[in-house]
């Protein structure tokens, strides 16, 4: 049993890292050169963080920090913040993923929203601090809420197409008794 | 089994702990010596590109072939209506051709009177898109030419009108374009006719920003945008595109590079121009002290002109 748990976790780690190649693939395609003016959802971090509240260890921290720092180093962006802010806020979700399992969605959905607005905030602030360009105010707010909006959708998919539920009380694999 | 587990739980707590305060300290100490010493980690990251995206490129080409195909078939329907545009674009563009071959003639005359020797120097190499940003807040696009190409950071990069825009990362075998769009372009221009000069500043909108015009009153919409070599980044003369207006009553560029689909790009080798690092020798008297480099003083100053 315990071996089975250990192969499926394993499997589900190597899905979340081909997830994460097919989404860079997509972003990379040079389909659209022109500024677009509005921007689409993080697919990446609602990904991240809907496996971190519902199955903590297919997304071990070792891995959500290469993963977004190879992000960072891809996208252009300045390397290394973005993947630690998103690191902070995953283990401060997979802290409190034992109290949210039993609550509602919206529950989760607020949580979520206040980890990622304070992520994004604070992002912005040190770059600010540190004199760095960023990307216009008005676009990243609009990365943010699309982000949120897309939360379930990537929720739903992932419960649906890649059985990435919330242990309920009487599975077998939990690794419970952790706190 | 479950108390085992538990156990085993008491222990790697600390540890993790431990491992996520070291993972932080890396991220961000990676970070801070991005700051610092910004081109040791742009090489560092221009690599990496350079090791993944080539990865994905087989892949790549038929996704986007496949797309464009889709995208081409939707422009089936209004295939009429382009038909004629097309057709009455024909008619206007066989007039400038007449007028172009006029030119070309009369160039070609003057360029014989005045034997000019156009700089051979200036040859490009051109390579094609790999990938974009792949985020909304940059804008830049990848070639598949790199070092291994001689590829230097800073050269110019066009389509076949105009400029598109500049190297800035060159890994082996890939290097990457930041495009006139981007919020860190800055370009330093001159407005023909009027001659002013200024700069094009990326806003990630499509029509860039001039700015620091000194008389914008000379500067009306049409007016042509060129390179004017400045700061010795680029060559001069390079077509960017045409001054627009903007509701706000800003002065913008349309740019002349067909931005819809940047499939082939041309990097122009730019060696630089000469500069004249010593004044003194030009225009001042030979030093006194050293009598043997007198005499070479002139000579040298009457080349420096020359170039």
């Amino acid at each position: 049993m315990v071996e089975n748990a250990a192969v499926h976790m394993w499997a589900m780690r190597v899905i979340y890292v081909a997830l994460v190649f097919l989404v860079i693939f997509f972003h990379l395609l040079p389909l659209q050169t022109l500024p677009l003016g509005w921007a689409g959802p993080d697919i990446l971090l609602a990904l991240t963080t809907a496996w971190v509240l519902r199955r903590p260890e297919f997304v071990p921290p070792v891995l959500i920090a290469l993963v977004f720092l190879l992000c960072d180093l891809m996208f252009h962006r300045p390397p290394g913040l973005w993947a630690a802010l998103v690191l902070i806020g995953c283990e401060t979700l997979r802290a409190r993923h034992i109290d949210l399992r039993d609550l509602t969605f919206a529950m989760e959905w607020a949580s979520v929203t206040t980890t990622l607005v304070t992520i994004t905030l604070v992002y912005r602030a040190v770059l600010a601090v540190l004199v760095v360009d960023q990307a216009p105010l008005g676009l990243s707010l609009m990365q943010l809420v699309a982000t949120l909006i897309a939360y379930p959708l990537v929720v739903v998919v992932s419960q649906t197409v890649f059985g990435v539920r919330k242990l309920a009380p009487g599975d077998i694999d939990a690794l419970g008794g952790r706190t | 089994m479950a108390r085992d587990r538990a156990q085993h739980g008491d222990y790697s707590g600390p540890i993790k702990r431990l491992l996520i305060g070291f993972l932080l300290l890396c991220l961000v100490g990676f970070f801070l010596v991005w700051r610092i010493d910004s081109p040791r980690v742009e090489r560092f990251r221009a690599q990496v590109i350079d090791r993944v995206v080539p990865s994905f490129d087989w892949a790549m080409a038929p996704v986007t072939g496949a797309v464009n195909i889709l995208r081409d078939f939707q422009s089936y329907q209004r295939i009429y209506q382009q038909n004629q545009d097309l057709r009455r674009e024909l008619q206007q563009m066989k007039a400038w051709k007449e007028a172009a071959l006029q030119l070309e003639q009369e160039n070609a005359r003057l360029l014989d009177l005045n034997n000019v020797q156009l700089d051979p120097r200036l040859t490009y190499v051109t390579g094609v898109v790999l990938a974009d940003s792949g985020s909304p807040f940059r804008q830049s696009v990848l070639i598949n030419v790199g070092a291994r190409d001689g590829i230097i950071d800073g050269w110019a990069t066009m389509d076949g009108l105009g400029l598109v825009g500049r190297i800035s990362g060159v890994g082996d075998n890939t290097a990457r374009v930041i495009l006139l769009t981007d919020t860190s372009s800055r370009i330093p221009a001159t407005i023909q006719p009027s001659g002013q000069q200024a700069l094009i500043i990326g806003d990630n909108t499509a029509v860039p920003l001039i700015d620091f015009l000194e008389l914008p009153d000379q500067v009306r919409p049409g007016d042509r945008v060129l390179t004017s070599g400045d700061g010795g980044v680029f060559p001069a003369g390079l077509l960017i595109g045409q001054v627009a207006q903007d509701p706000g009553g800003r002065l913008r560029v349309r740019l002349s590079a067909d931005y819809e689909r940047l499939e082939f790009l041309r990097v122009l080798r730019n060696r630089g121009t000469e500069k004249l690092t010593d004044p003194g020798s030009l225009i001042g008297p030979a030093e006194p002290d050293l009598p043997l480099q007198g005499p070479p003083s002139p000579f040298e100053s009457s080349e420096a002109a020359d170039g």
